[in-house]
């Protein structure tokens, strides 16, 4: 998946697992950014009477870099904690939810909102309301506008909700952690069958995200509203975080304290790379890294272990591949799409670059336009508004870094080379068309969440 | 040790550690931003600037044969060395 549970440890911590990051010019707002950071992975529709909540016990950050050195020149902590208005029911809701204030609504969770610029912090909202989980048609009627009450405005300008929405990544988990296989391509495989449609393993499920929409000015350096592609102020690199305290504590009456300093548990820029990228030995540490000390995971983008598997799992397939792979080349493609950026000069009109700092961030060129024609393969598929320039919430990531990891993007460095020809049509079959609930065309972007009375059916 | 109130510790903590690296007073919000600790070696001591938060006063011996502590409180942490103290920390664990 994107990133969930991608690493043994937080694997068995869903509260503080990013899961997905999303960054893009919004294309209703033009003058603004959407970044949305999503956690709790795979949340079934009908998890009651506990529904899902983000973590009270964990420090949750949106970090932006925009001078070009990895490290966050800004950044938006959330922190959340739960009330509880009846204590003598077992209930979630003791009748329908109709208001944020809905006195039936016995479980709800409210955030404060820290931003820090350049290490000065203040504090931007405080009592914030997340709406409730979409439990079902008689506890969360009217759910789409139950939630959209719980957008609100920073202090310092930006929109900004925190709570449940729909799954829009989309991947066939099923078949490509059964030894790499992509249905419509399993007549291929190794190991092979009749090959058929993707089938979207996260469709139906929901996820809890974590939203704003700032201001182009707020973003770049030097407050100017970015319009030049060309110029570096016009990017920035985003990454999200999470945080536990260094120790738990647990008394005999169900008390439980954090103590200790934060520590970082989570992390995430580019999809699937600490998923794919990362070799299971080191996933756990990399959650703890900086992406700023990224250099020491390079070596895996340098030589993907993915480029090795595809020639094996899909005989005769990638013949270029394979002796690219081979050769012991250093794909340096792939450290411009995950690490460095795309410098200038690579794709007529666009760049990404920040600088020479290996670092894994979601780097966004804010200059460049939302598209009126969308592709859900980004740049791959000629939209300069897509990823790998941010990534947009229809974006086919998987297809795009599996086409790119298959050489589609190698020439870019290396012109004489001819990639194989499936390394321009690998997907896992899956489409925006594979997501049940429909994307917004407006802030938060995500579906309304599947409710549990509906869903699974 | 679980008898041991917070106090209660600080006041024998304070006879044996000297000159405890106290993180500077950051904002809460800051703090998870910031480096690992620094660790002080034990000589004199002041913990009264050490300010404590609502909660756990941990104490983690995080290495017995140097002697190291990490003192954990909200969300500070102070690593120091005190052998003897470890030592005698030890004795109720027996």
């Amino acid at each position: 998946m994107s990133s969930h549970r991608e690493a043994p440890g937080i694997s068995k911590d869903p509260v503080a697992d990013s899961t997905d990051l999303y960054a893009f010019v919004s294309p209703d707002k033009p003058d603004t950014v959407t970044i949305i950071a999503n956690y709790v992975p795979l949340e079934e529709p009908d998890g009651g009477p506990n529904f899902y909540e983000f973590g009270n016990d964990v420090l949750y950050e949106i970090n932006i870099d925009n001078d070009g050195d990895a490290q966050p020149e800004i950044t938006y902590q959330f922190r959340f904690n739960t009330k509880i208005t009846n204590p003598n029911t077992f209930l979630y809701n003791t009748g329908p939810i109709t208001s944020l204030t809905s006195s039936s609504w016995n479980r709800r969770q409210f955030y404060t909102v820290t931003k820090i610029v350049k290490g000065h912090a203040t504090v931007v909202g405080s009592g914030l309301a997340c709406p409730p989980c979409n439990v079902g048609v008689r506890s969360t009627p009217k759910y789409a506008s139950l939630a959209s009450a719980a957008i609100t405005t920073l202090s310092s300008g930006e929109t900004v909700f925190a709570g449940q929405r729909a799954e829009g990544f989309y991947v066939d988990l099923g078949s490509i952690f059964d030894l790499g296989v992509l249905r419509p391509f399993q007549n291929l495989h190794l190991i092979h069958m009749p090959a058929t449609a993707g089938v979207n393993g996260t469709n139906n499920l929901n996820v809890h995200s974590i939203a704003l929409q700032i201001p182009k000015t707020s973003l770049t350096k030097d407050g100017s509203n970015p319009t030049n592609e060309a110029d570096p102020k016009s990017v920035i690199g985003v990454y999200t975080a999470a945080y536990r305290q260094k120790a738990s504590m647990h008394d005999n009456e169900g008390n439980q304290w954090g103590v200790g300093p934060w520590v970082q548990v989570s992390r995430l820029g580019n999809p699937l790379f600490n998923e794919v990228i990362v070799p299971m030995s080191r996933k756990d540490e990399w959650n703890t890294e900086k992406p700023s000390d990224d250099a020491e995971f390079a070596q895996y983008v340098a030589h993907p272990e993915l480029a090795g598997l595809l020639p094996v799992l899909y005989p005769g397939v990638f013949p270029n591949l394979a002796v690219l792979d081979k050769s012991g080349a250093v794909r340096a493609d792939l450290e411009a799409i995950l690490l460095t950026g795309i410098p200038s000069g690579i794709i007529g009109g666009f760049q990404n670059f920040t600088g020479k700092t290996l670092a894994d961030l979601l780097r966004l060129n804010m200059a460049i336009a939302p598209s009126s024609s969308p592709s859900i393969y980004g740049i791959l598929g000629g939209d300069l508004a897509g990823f790998p320039n941010g990534r947009r919430v229809q974006d086919d990531t998987v297809a795009i870094e599996l086409r790119a990891v298959a050489g589609a993007t190698y020439p870019l460095v290396a012109p004489s080379y001819k990639p194989d020809a499936a390394a321009a049509l690998l997907t896992d079959g899956t489409t925006p068309a594979s997501v049940n609930a429909p994307y917004l065309s407006s802030f938060p972007y995500l579906g309304t969440p599947y409710d549990g009375f509906d869903v699974p059916s | 040790m679980a008898k041991l109130a917070r106090r209660g510790f600080l006041k024998r903590t304070t006879a044996s550690v000297a000159t405890i690296g106290v993180m500077a007073s950051v904002p809460a919000a800051l703090t998870a931003i910031t480096d690992a600790p620094q660790i002080t070696e034990t000589a004199g001591t002041d913990l009264s600037s050490l300010s404590l938060a609502e909660g756990p006063l941990v104490a983690h011996i995080s290495n017995i044969a140097t002697g190291e502590i990490s003192l954990l409180s909200g969300t500070q942490e102070i690593v120091f060395r005190d052998p003897d103290l470890v030592m005698r920390l030890l004795k109720f664990m027996h």
